[in-house]
């Protein structure tokens, strides 16, 4: 028998489609999860256990076959832009605004992973094409890409259901040592940076263009009105997209071009020089003492005649022949000096200088005045090393000696420092060798769960942690890949995240140094 | 509330066969299909089900897979989750063994051309029209009902000196000036896609995909002998990655019952190291398993299993 309302049904109930009195009555479904009871060990065929087995399965299959029905009020409304891979959203955002999302072009905007975990949550509805996607369409059409994986996305969506704020890891907002040093508050505005690519101009451009207003102002005069206006031309040049530079990142040559061009040497090319700007001569007008040549008279060997100077140095038309210094040295008084004490005092140092010559440093040996008493000296000085500290030969005239002389004296962290084979290194060492690899990548941020609302998007601070997404099929990462990993993560420890099958299991890798015991 | 009316429907010459766990393709048949079909669809590398009826039947066929989506009635915690069912390797390839002509699974079909979008749009239009008028009526009608039983327990507390028309006259008032908002409609977000999304020239696209036997890797291929194999027994399998074994080993229904083994494949003449047997026998008693060495002998031939358990010398 025909009956077409069945047919109906029956197909609105395959394609889980819910009609609107059931639409109507799950406003006031229970929003409950029942307690899973106690597991069985073995199962014993008993009616009891079956009972208890088809309990389950039934309210197992009653909790998975449910659909996600919404108030349309309670929906924000978006849409997919495929070009760009992100959600735009139609009407204004909830509260989810607070730690996700972002502004460009003036639009809220969500990404891929933000949006579908919106989705599942029941918060947001997109549209493509002017129809709803499903959650089945929303997994295929935004992780499909190469942005995105579906592993990621169960990280994302397990740790945002735990309550942590999870972003994208931006390899550029890790700032640099520089940065931390200077305590450099950072650029924020993760968005637009995604969208529009645009590179900061050059420093060479922004001088150019500071430069050309330059004299114009140049009536207004004093260095400090020209160097704002020259900030001001550098921030309103750029687009609104771009982000202006921090001032400490713009470089030096920029505040020498303003004020003190005449005495930067080469750091200014010549097309920036102003015309009324510093003396014609100069940068060139520097001398360099280490390539001009002074003759020295005072020698004791007699110089020669000077050579004449180069005529293209001279002025006009004269011309100068070679200068002969004989006159000059009449002039110049070459006496040694003399010492006092007169000349005996002279001629002992002279004697003492060359007996020093010819017997060495040893002042006793110096003193000595036959072999008799050279000989003495010898067997005197080996009897007295023989019972203090005497090297016995046999170590130490060989070719391999001890590593330490027990006479000299140590502490024992240079004792140990001497006899260790393999040095302890580091974990932010750069000693073994690290290609670049790509297989292992930071994937998110993730910053603590947001309590009263002290998140704030535009300057979130540094990340609790940083997930790098793997699973147990892959390789385990090797040393060197996992420093390059914590190396691009900068002080904020990575966490690999990973997956097997839907579940995730979380590991870190501390850092350890092996303690020693060492009186300091 | 169960989605599957089984003992209500009944199958018709000429009608669509009206079982969920029926055939769904084309309205012929009378027949009963002697396994279930599953619609299975692929993101990126991944199978997934989506459909309630598919993950059920999935399950009768002995495939558990698991949840990995947010439940739609609690969708911000991790204890229990939802569709889809995400399957592994070797449960894919049973289940597309299972089907037998393996042209029955579909892959993710893209959006589809230009009119057949139009009429889709303006479905989904006219169903949201009709679902607001519906819903509408059904709001006046509970209002209605609230109202009378208001009234009702008024009348009855205050005597019966209330004259009926007053209440008639109230609800006149509550036909002509009730507004149902459009913001107060319910709306359903579908978890998987709307219709039948069967397009013939993409069914063989799933089972094209799966590599060759002669291709697949002696890992993967062993694997999935042990699965098949301790199926065939009885057995419910699940992963066990982070228990440092290939499959959890289950006697029952996972929801009912513990593992009973950690099933680890090794080849038949594979070398082990023995810190490595001692590492698995010693995780194994620490959860209270028993570690199982599998080996398959061939393609034809039967699994070997060794179970470790560790004993002390007292």
């Amino acid at each position: 028998m025909a009956d077409p309302s069945k047919t109906d049904d029956s197909e609105r109930i395959f394609s889980e489609l819910l009609s609107p009195s059931e639409l109507f009555a799950a406003r006031s479904r229970s929003r409950k999860l029942p307690v899973r009871g106690q597991k069985d060990f073995y199962p014993s065929g008993c009616t009891q256990q079956k009972q208890r087995l088809q309990n389950s399965l039934d309210e197992h299959w009653e909790l998975v076959s449910e659909e996600r029905v919404e108030r349309l009020g309670n929906l924000v409304r978006g849409i997919w832009n495929p070009s760009d891979q992100i959600v735009e959203l139609q009407s204004p955002a909830g509260k989810f605004w607070q730690t996700m999302g972002f502004s460009a072009d003036g639009k809220q905007c969500l990404q891929p992973e933000e949006a579908l975990y919106l989705m599942e949550c029941g918060n947001l509805q997109v549209f493509h094409r002017d129809l709803p996607l499903s959650i089945q369409e929303g997994y295929e059409t935004f992780l499909s890409s190469s942005q995105l994986s579906l592993q990621q996305y169960q990280v994302f969506g397990h740790l945002k259901r735990l309550g942590y704020v999870v972003s994208r890891f931006h390899a550029s907002s890790v700032p640099s040592l520089y940065e931390r040093q200077l305590n450099l508050p950072p650029s924020r505005d993760r968005g637009a940076n995604q969208l529009k690519r645009k590179r900061s101009p050059s420093p060479e451009a922004t001088a150019t263009v500071a430069s050309s207003p330059r004299p114009s102002e140049k009536q207004e005069d004093s260095t400090n009105p020209s160097s704002a206006q020259d900030k001001a031309t550098n921030h309103s040049q750029p687009s609104a997209a771009q982000q202006p530079i921090p001032e400490s990142h713009r470089p030096p040559a920029d505040d020498d071009v303003t004020g003190r061009s005449w005495w930067s040497d080469g750091l200014v090319p010549p097309e920036q020089q102003q015309d009324g700007g510093p003396s014609p001569g100069g940068p060139n007008s520097r001398w360099d003492f280490l390539s001009i040549q002074f003759p020295d008279l005072g020698a004791r060997d007699t110089p020669g005649p000077l050579a004449p100077p180069d005529p293209a140095l001279l002025p006009g038309a004269m011309a100068v022949g070679v200068c002969s210094v004989s006159s000059w040295l009449r002039r110049l008084n070459t006496w040694r000096e003399k010492q006092p004490g007169g000349n005996q005092r002279r001629r002992r140092e002279e004697e003492e200088e060359r007996a020093r010559r010819r017997t060495g440093p040893d002042r006793e040996v110096q003193g000595c005045r036959s072999w008799a008493e050279y000989r003495r000296i010898m067997e005197r000085r080996r009897k007295g090393s023989r019972r203090s500290d005497r090297r016995p030969a046999h170590l130490w005239e060989k070719d391999v000696t001890p590593l330490h002389d027990p006479r000299q004296g140590t502490s024992t962290a240079e004792l140990l420092e001497k006899i260790s084979v393999v040095k302890p290194s580091r974990w932010g060492d750069k000693s073994c060798s690290v290609e670049a690899v790509g297989t292992w990548q930071i994937s998110f941020d993730v910053h603590q769960p947001a309590v009263n609302t002290e998140f704030r998007k535009s300057s979130p601070g540094m990340p609790y942690s940083r997930m790098c997404v793997c699973s147990f099929d892959g390789p385990v990462p090797a040393l060197g890949e996992l420093q390059q990993v914590s190396q691009q993560s900068g002080h904020v420890p990575v966490t690999m995240a990973v997956v097997d099958h839907g579940d995730i299991s979380f590991y870190t890798f501390k850092h350890f140094l092996l303690p020693c015991d060492l009186p300091q | 509330m169960d989605a599957t009316p089984t003992s209500e429907l009944t199958s018709t010459p000429g009608q669509h066969v009206v079982e969920p766990l029926q055939d769904e393709g084309g309205g012929h048949s009378t027949s009963r299909r002697p396994d279930p079909l599953i619609g299975i669809h692929l993101c990126g590398s991944t199978a997934l089900v989506w459909r309630t009826a598919d993950v059920r039947a999935a399950r009768e066929a002995g495939v558990v897979g698991s949840l990995v989506g947010a439940l739609p009635r609690q969708p911000r915690q991790n204890g229990r989750l939802g569709r889809p069912l995400q399957l592994g390797q070797e449960e894919l390839r049973l289940l597309l063994e299972k089907q037998a002509s393996g042209d029955d699974i579909e892959s993710s079909a893209p959006n589809s051309e230009g009119e057949v979008q139009q009429a889709q749009t303006e479905c989904y239009e006219e169903e949201q029209r009709s679902s607001f008028e519906a819903q509408s009526i059904l709001a006046l009608e509970e209002r209605k009902s609230a109202l009378l039983r208001a009234m009702g327990g008024a009348k009855q507390g205050g005597g019966t000196s209330q004259p009926d028309g007053g209440v008639s006259g109230r609800l006149e008032v509550l036909d002509q000036s009730f507004v149902f908002p459009r913001s107060a409609v319910a709306v359903q977000l579908r978890t998987a896609r709307a219709g039948l999304s069967h397009c013939s020239d993409e069914r063989t696209l799933l089972s094209a995909a799966q590599p060759g036997s002669s291709q697949r890797a002696p890992r993967s291929e062993s694997r999935f002998q042990v699965f098949r194999d301790l199926r065939q027994r009885g057995y419910y399998i699940t992963s066990a990655g982070k228990f440092g074994g290939d499959f959890l080993v289950y006697p029952g229904d996972p929801l009912r019952f513990h593992a009973h083994f950690i099933a680890v494949c090794v080849a038949l003449d594979e070398q082990l190291p023995l810190v490595d047997v001692l590492a698995v026998a010693r995780l194994g008693s620490n959860v209270k398993k028993t570690v199982l060495l599998c080996s398959p002998g061939g393609p034809a031939a039967p699994v070997h299993y060794t179970s470790l358990q560790w004993s002390g010398m007292v």
